[in-house]
């Protein structure tokens, strides 16, 4: 049904475009500035079904993501929600401290630590997961056997509907320090392994986690850059004398390149949200020394020890330094002359 | 108590441990201008506590309940214990008259485990005996700290709200302060005599009900004996010829002899807890009862020896490695830990003391071969230990301030079925459910059913509880047993400065010793070195330890102890 409407409306709507335009023209030569005024009103005019139909995502938007911004200003305050019953009443009048908060933060060395070990551990993501869906795919493309692909596509993508409880379950079973893998080794007289538990390595386990859990589910969108590529070209190479290797390098990695460049971009942009639920799991396990990252600080500064401003400053400063992460990102990106998140 | 009482505080108790150092008691605003932007109208000091002459001014009347004399009477602290089997046919009437005026009361209480629907039959039984229309809003009681902190903050929070002191942590205190009522119209004096089962409530739980100088708090009463036993596998103790350790070097050497990894088997569990006991630590679950008064001076116990020694013997215990590999993970990792030391992976673990019973219990039915028994708590030279009170009630039930005097009423109605002492049909409905239904009588033993187990747990034996009471008239031995423990131990157990009192600490210092427990066990799994420990003590006094001391020095000054 909607389907239907919605081009014909815009349909319609397409015709008061002309003639807007046509006025428009016809304005021009006489007077300038109003013809710009009218353009805009008419613009309006002619996009008004458009403008409509985009409304209510945009008042949702403003409800559910911007409006809650505000309520950052807690991070300058002391704040304190049981003072009412509403929110908002709480913080008008909550206790203004300045930057009190980020001040704290900054002299905190557990802030530090959880920054220290989110970089380390967005580093040891990006080197170890990241190039992974990508073999993956250029693998599962290289099957010819339509059935065989299915199935293969399929068992790679289970994993990624598995909760993380699960799949720290499994792991803790198969490789835990009473796990199947330990208890191999120590009933043929070896000492058991100390995986799960290590914190010297525990970026490792976490990227091994993920890779596990969601590599198979990555490949999704480089199978379908893959899928763009013409087989024109591969015959063409092919025939010009072109072995598997160099239809690769000339080929297929150019057609992924902006799908690579572009999931890399968001993945910096990322870059300081590397896992919550999976790491706030296994945070005890470790302890915070190598377990605790600027999610799992704000988690539990704000929601456990219930200082409200204090992890509002630590989610504020994390936000602030993502978004510049994006645009830095996002430049790198146009000068390699690719097409990035967003052009100007 | 009964297995559903058990289980209700086999997680709760052992949680208020858990959540030992998380605890923070306090956390109040006690910046004026917050106070001055609501109004400031609620006066009394929201920091501090209140005891002495304050406290008797608004305490109930204690009116003792006499419906049937224990087996074994409390003493040291201990609960009272029935061993002998259950006169169905004798059971008192402790509730003559329904008080309940037929409203509707809503609760917010934990959980642990699977809520029944709210029309099922317990509580439509429960409901028709009060008299009341309760509606449970039960919340998973291991992340209730989550839920609570939300509810609080909301405009929509029940009218009646179950809070375990260990979840009172950051700003809590002043959640309850500042959103429930002040029960002392309604209970203070004589004129709890209306409610005659929560006038036999003992006065010291009715004490820590004190929040912010109001009496708010309806009161889960407990002994003071502390809480925690190493249950062991007596079975294979017996199989294999081991003695039972009498100090900490024994425990050490036992642990050596009777770990065999490649055959699965580990000697024991965390024994942090118990090691805090051998060592004779100051604790007890809360943060009040850290603080001691020695030679005149109140000092912490993260700055006795004792506190050291104790993490450190653990820390040797862990890296000889005699603890199951599964005690290595955080908390909320182990899982349940039940399968694994009935399977004899791990022979010793410590535990909340209705779990001697409630495993036992449990055991019974599905293993039948295992019988697990507690140790008592040696002193770690061998001598007899020094142990430290634990609080005489940690679980309160609050009523929320909007909520009108009917409705109050109706929650007290509640409370007063709830706490109706063993040997009543109230006690019998609350612990049991309906016979016939929930639970049938076999030689004056009840035995739950499945409907039983399923609806009967948790919920209103959350509300309000009789006087400490332990009756298990299907493991009589048991009973004995637990009871017995207690009045042992509590020969050995001293009151520290702060016992029995509800404290408020100042705001700017609740978060200050937060992160203790999880040092603690980085240092015990070798993540972390005892160096680091007293470079933490070290901040702590710099950052506000040593303020603290004097906030509470002058606290103790003006109050005087409650254990006298």
């Amino acid at each position: 049904m909607s389907h239907s409407t919605v081009p014909r409306s815009s349909a319609e709507a397409g015709t008061p475009v002309k003639t807007a335009a046509a006025s428009g023209d016809a304005a021009r030569p006489r007077e300038k500035r109003v013809t710009r005024k009218l353009s805009l009103r008419h613009r309006f005019r002619r996009d008004r079904v458009l403008i409509l139909m985009t409304l209510p995502a945009v008042v949702l938007l403003l409800i559910f993501n911007y409006l809650p911004i505000l309520g950052n200003v807690v991070a300058f305050q002391d704040y304190d929600p049981y003072i009412s019953d509403n929110g908002i009443v709480s913080i008008l009048h909550s206790p203004f401290v300045g930057l009190e908060n980020f001040q704290r933060m900054f002299d905190d060395p557990d802030f530090w630590n959880a920054v220290e070990n989110t970089l380390v551990l967005f580093f040891v993501q990006l080197l170890l997961f990241f190039p992974i869906p990508v073999l993956l795919a250029l693998l599962i493309n290289s099957v010819v056997r339509p059935r065989v692909r299915a199935v293969a596509q399929a068992v790679l993508y289970l994993p990624h509907f598995f909760s993380w409880v699960l799949v720290i379950a499994v792991f803790q079973q198969m490789f835990g320090g009473a796990g199947m893998l330990s208890q191999l080794l120590r009933e043929n007289g070896h000492d058991g392994l100390n995986i799960m538990t290590n914190p010297d390595t525990f970026p490792f386990l976490l990227t091994a986690q993920s890779v596990w859990k969601d590599a198979g589910w990555g490949i999704i969108v480089f199978l379908a850059a893959l899928a763009s590529v013409s087989p024109d070209l591969y015959e063409a190479a092919a025939m010009d004398g072109a072995g598997r290797w160099r239809r690769m390098w000339h080929i297929t990695l150019p057609a992924l390149r902006p799908v690579i460049a572009l999931l890399l971009v968001l993945r910096v942009g990322d870059a300081l949200t590397v896992g919550f639920e999976q790491i706030l799991l296994q945070r005890d396990g470790v302890g915070p020394g190598a377990g605790e990252v600027l999610d799992t600080f704000v988690w539990w500064n704000g929601v456990r020890n219930q200082d409200f401003g204090y992890a509002a400053a630590a989610g504020l400063v994390k936000g602030v330094v993502s978004i510049g992460l994006v645009l830095a990102a996002n430049k790198v990106a146009h000068l390699m002359g690719e097409q990035g998140v967003y052009q100007k | 108590m009964t297995p559903n009482a058990a289980s209700a505080s086999s997680g709760t108790t052992r949680r208020s441990f858990l959540a030992s150092t998380a605890v923070a008691t306090a956390a109040v605003a006690g910046g004026m201008p917050l106070l001055a932007a609501c109004g400031g109208s609620e006066g009394g000091s929201r920091e501090g506590t209140t005891s002495g002459k304050n406290a008797k001014k608004i305490l109930p009347a204690y009116v003792a309940s006499n419906v049937v004399q224990p087996d074994i009477p409390s003493k040291n602290g201990s609960a009272m214990g029935f061993t002998s089997k259950l006169d169905v046919a004798g059971l008192k009437t402790s509730v003559p008259k329904k008080l309940g005026k037929g409203g509707k009361v809503t609760i917010m209480s934990p959980f642990w485990g699977s809520p029944p629907k709210q029309g099922c039959a317990y509580y439509t039984a429960m409901n028709d005996l009060i008299g009341v229309d309760v509606e449970w809003r039960n919340q998973d009681g291991n992340t209730y700290d989550q839920k609570l902190g939300a509810v609080l903050a909301s405009s929509d929070v029940p009218d009646m709200v179950v809070v375990p002191s260990w979840n009172m942590m950051g700003k809590i205190p002043n959640a309850i302060i500042s959103k429930f009522a002040d029960l002392g119209p309604y209970l203070s004096g004589d004129k709890i005599k209306e409610y005659p089962n929560l006038a036999a409530i003992p006065s010291d739980a009715w004490q820590r009900s004190i929040f912010g100088g109001k009496l708010m708090g309806l009161p889960m009463p407990a002994g003071y004996v502390g809480n925690i036993v190493p249950i062991y596998r007596q079975d294979i103790f017996e199989k294999e010829g081991y003695e039972v350790p009498r100090s900490s070097d024994e425990f050490m050497a036992w642990c050596k002899d009777a770990t065999n990894a490649r055959a699965k088997r580990w000697a024991c569990g965390d024994m942090k807890w118990t090691a805090f006991a051998n060592f004779g630590v100051l604790g007890g679950g809360e943060k009040p009862l850290w603080w001691n008064l020695v030679d005149g001076k109140l000092i912490n116990r993260i700055e006795t020896p004792q506190y050291l020694e104790a993490i450190e013997w653990t820390r040797k215990l862990f890296a000889a490695k005699v603890v199951h590999p599964n005690f290595y993970l955080g908390k909320g990792q182990i899982g349940d830990t039940a399968p694994m030391f009935a399977a004899g992976e791990f022979l010793v673990y410590p535990d909340d003391i209705s779990n001697w019973y409630g495993r036992q219990a449990s055991y019974s039915t599905q293993n039948p071969d295992v019988k697990i028994w507690g140790m008592d708590i040696w002193g770690h030279d061998g001598g007899h230990p020094t142990l430290y009170a634990t609080n005489p009630a940690n679980i309160f039930a609050f009523i929320n301030k909007k909520a009108s005097e009917s409705v109050i009423r109706d929650a007290l109605a509640v409370a007063n079925v709830t706490a109706a002492p063993y040997g009543t049909k109230e006690w019998m409905m609350t612990q049991y459910g309906v016979e016939g239904t929930h639970y049938t009588i076999k030689d004056g033993v009840p035995v739950k059913n499945d409907k039983g187990n399923n609806e009967v747990i948790n919920a209103y034996v959350m509300v309000a509880s009789p006087a400490a009471t332990i009756a298990h008239p299907d493991l009589p031995d048991y009973t004995r047993a637990m009871v017995e423990w207690q009045q042992r131990m509590g020969a050995f157990t001293k009151k520290s400065s702060f016992w029995g009192l509800q404290i408020t600490e100042p705001s700017r210092y609740t978060n200050l010793a937060t992160n203790f427990e999880q040092l603690e066990d980085d240092i015990i799994r070798g993540h972390k070195k005892i160096s680091d420990m007293q470079q933490a003590i070290a901040d702590w006094k710099s950052k506000g330890g040593d303020k603290l001391r004097d906030w509470y020095k002058k606290l103790l000054d003006e109050n005087g102890s409650a254990a006298g």
